[in-house]
């Protein structure tokens, strides 16, 4: 077996296309494709896109036989496998929408995950459903009792009868795919892109963001369930004509070298990832290992969908320095699944570039005043990261909580409009008009402002907790909550707390009316490993008195304030005498 | 097949390195999670130091099962008999 060729032929071509279906057409005349790596490091499956093409359009055949009505969803757990990749292109050449489901289970979390699957499975109203071996007993569990035309693996949908009808791939105002990762598990929220949408940030990307170029390869871990795995690292790919080479998330969490390994061998030029990653392949790396690698192909190391820390990276780069990566390779990038992807894009080959602001300024009149002399009121800085400039295609503005748009250097909520914004949220009016108003602009809910015409990002949307990458939503961990005998809705609060490393470590703080000291602790107990079954995070669960949460007007707890008043008690060590704790977190600022 | 008497040590072993900073004492009604504290990058460190040793290769689908140390040994004596 021999894994597809970084160089070939074809001329890099993509003004012509408008669908994903052209873009595979297209990338079907040349030698480059997709290719799956083992858990070993060594190849196991290669999917030209020549192949890749005949193959979609066989399965399409078999999905029309299903006669379901165009625009139907296909739900298809998104493991890394080339089965996944076959039924999303199906999709594409049949005009259904593929819908990524997580392929991710917890430890001992096989109901959850079943029950995860299948409230994703009812939102989305799914005709159709794909897993591959190892998820699809909780596919058909989750399937059950739903009004599904067919639920299964590839063997069993290709047992199903070639439809004699043409296909009829979609259009370009018909969507690509809908993708559930506005983090929540409870209460999921299904972005529409369109193939025009897609399309626009995937040829930004290519042209601006990365300026792809002859002897580019991608090497990728990435979920395919994420926006920056499907559309950064198998659409994007795709449209640009280049070679990638996979390895399953779950691969790269249990040896992260073999990522080093993959760039090194086959010489990649191009990889993503949140500064987690970079920061566990270069925890986990042996000093002996180091030397095995060579990395000087690696010209751009995408870095996103976390807040960027500093130090991170230059953990990485200085530790792998001695293999030839170069630390201009990083490539700081801002976006979310609600614009496709991508939004802004760092200088290319500029590396990090920081904006070192007054503290006190910031936090007083939410003004970023830059340090020159290096120390500003009271000697106090914040450093940011700057995540470069704007698409071509987008406007962006930073506004006040009055909608007032706001200069140069002043804190706001940044919004965006442009072509590559979602269509809405799937089935949910609701939540569709809370971010994007009739004119089309999309409210990030992330703090930012602008210098000149970069973009820097001061914090993330509202509320939103990150761990190891993922968007948590303190909401999907207050429900847990509430759902405890003995707890009552409204009764719990969860946020984040800077942990030793300056990452989120979760908490979730509960009023709890039982006095028995065992039945305390039971809870505790029993909803921390709830909590990780279900979300597969380590959340720090606290019982506390009843003055501790705050709550609004309306009744509600509010997490900011109530965070405010929990960290002031950890200060002042009396957190000890209000709640029982099981896990410690290590130091707390 | 790999007996218990044999298994739990080295489960002992594995887990002490991978979490050093807590006195872990190993008994098969142990929880992973409640107990350990394992989170999901521990449990990848753990499957790789076990797919090291007994050079066996672990299923996703196993996980989704496994809550104590034993269910864990028994999973992988499965594999390494198989």
């Amino acid at each position: 077996m021999k894994a597809t060729p970084t160089v070939h032929a074809l001329p890099l071509q993509m003004d012509h296309l408008s669908t994903l279906a052209e873009a595979m057409d297209y990338a079907a005349q040349g030698d480059t494709g997709y290719n799956f790596y083992s858990g070993r490091g060594t190849l196991a499956e290669v999917l030209p896109y020549t192949v890749l093409r005949d193959e979609a359009r066989a399965l399409a055949r078999k999905l029309l036989s299903l006669n379901m009505p165009r625009g139907a969803r296909v739900a298809l757990v998104a493991a890394t496998e080339p089965n996944f990749v076959r039924f999303f292109y199906a999709c594409q050449y049949a005009g259904y929408v593929p819908v990524p489901l997580p392929a991710k289970v917890n430890l001992g979390g096989q109901q959850e995950y079943a029950a995860q699957l299948k409230r994703l499975l009812l939102i989305c109203q799914a005709e159709a459903a794909m897993a591959g071996d190892d998820y699809l007993p909780y596919l058909l569990d989750a399937a059950d009792g739903l009004a599904l035309r067919f639920a299964g693996n590839m063997r069993t949908f290709v047992q199903l009868p070639d439809a004699d009808t043409p296909l009829k791939p979609q259009r370009p105002d018909e969507l690509a795919y809908l993708q559930y990762t506005s983090g929540s598990t409870r209460f999921p929220r299904g972005v529409m892109i369109t193939q025009a949408a897609v399309l626009e940030n995937a040829k930004a990307i290519i042209s601006h963001g990365v300026q792809l170029r002859r002897g580019d390869r991608a090497v990728s871990w990435l979920p395919f369930y994420h926006d920056m795995g499907l559309v950064g690292l198998l659409l994007a790919p795709l449209v640009g004509q280049i070679s990638v080479d996979y390895l399953s998330t779950r691969d790269f969490a249990m040896r992260p070298r073999l990522w080093l390994k993959l760039m090194s061998e086959n010489r990649g030029t191009i990889s993503f990832g949140p500064p987690f990653g970079y920061d566990l392949a270069a925890r986990r790396l042996r000093d002996d290992e180091i030397g095995n690698y060579d990395l000087h192909a690696w010209r751009i190391a995408g870095v996103g969908a976390e807040m960027i820390r500093k130090e991170t990276l230059e953990f990485f780069a200085q530790r792998l320095k001695p293999a030839g990566f170069d630390c201009r390779a990083f490539l700081p990038c801002y976006g979310m699944a609600e614009c496709s992807l991508a939004v802004c894009f760092g200088r290319l080959g500029a590396g990090i570039e920081v904006d070192e602001v007054d503290a006190e300024r910031l936090a007083r009149d939410h003004m970023a005043v830059p340090l020159s002399s290096g120390a500003g009121e009271n000697g106090r800085s914040n450093t940011f990261i700057t995540c470069g400039h704007r698409l071509p295609g987008y406007e962006l503005e930073i506004k006040d909580e009055e909608g007032q748009v706001l200069d140069e250097r002043r804190c706001g909520i940044l919004h965006v409009r442009g072509a590559s914004v979602m269509s809405g949220y799937f089935g949910n009016t609701e939540a569709t008009s809370e971010v994007l108003s009739p004119d089309g602009w999309l409210n990030t809910g992330d703090v930012a402002y602008q210098t000149g015409a970069e973009v820097v990002i001061v914090g993330r949307a509202k509320d939103t907790i990150i761990v190891n990458g993922r968007n948590i939503l303190p909401q999907d961990i207050e429900y847990l909550a509430e759902s405890q005998p003995g707890v009552r809705t409204g009764d719990s609060t969860a946020f984040a707390l800077p942990n030793a490393q300056g990452y989120d470590q979760p908490v979730v703080l509960l009023e709890y009316r039982e006095k028995d000291r065992d039945k305390r602790l039971q809870l505790v107990a029993a909803l921390h490993q709830l909590i990780q079954q279900e979300i597969g995070i380590d959340c720090r669960v606290e019982l506390v008195d009843k003055d501790v949460l705050v709550r609004t007007t309306s009744g509600k707890p509010s997490r900011h304030a109530t965070r405010k008043v929990y960290l002031r008690l950890v200060q002042s060590g009396q957190e000890k005498s209000t709640v029982v704790s099981t896990v410690p977190v290590e130091s707390v600022s | 097949m790999t007996r218990d008497e044999e298994i739990l040590p080295q489960f002992q072993l594995i887990l002490q390195e991978i979490m050093p900073e807590k006195k872990i004492q190993v008994r098969p009604e142990l929880d992973l999670v409640s107990d350990l504290n394992l989170d999901s990058l521990k449990t990848m460190e753990l499957l790789e130091k076990l797919e090291d040793v007994y050079d066996i290769s672990i299923p996703i689908n196993i996980l989704a099962d496994v809550r104590s140390v034993g269910d864990l040994a028994q999973a992988v004596q499965k594999l390494s008999a198989g």
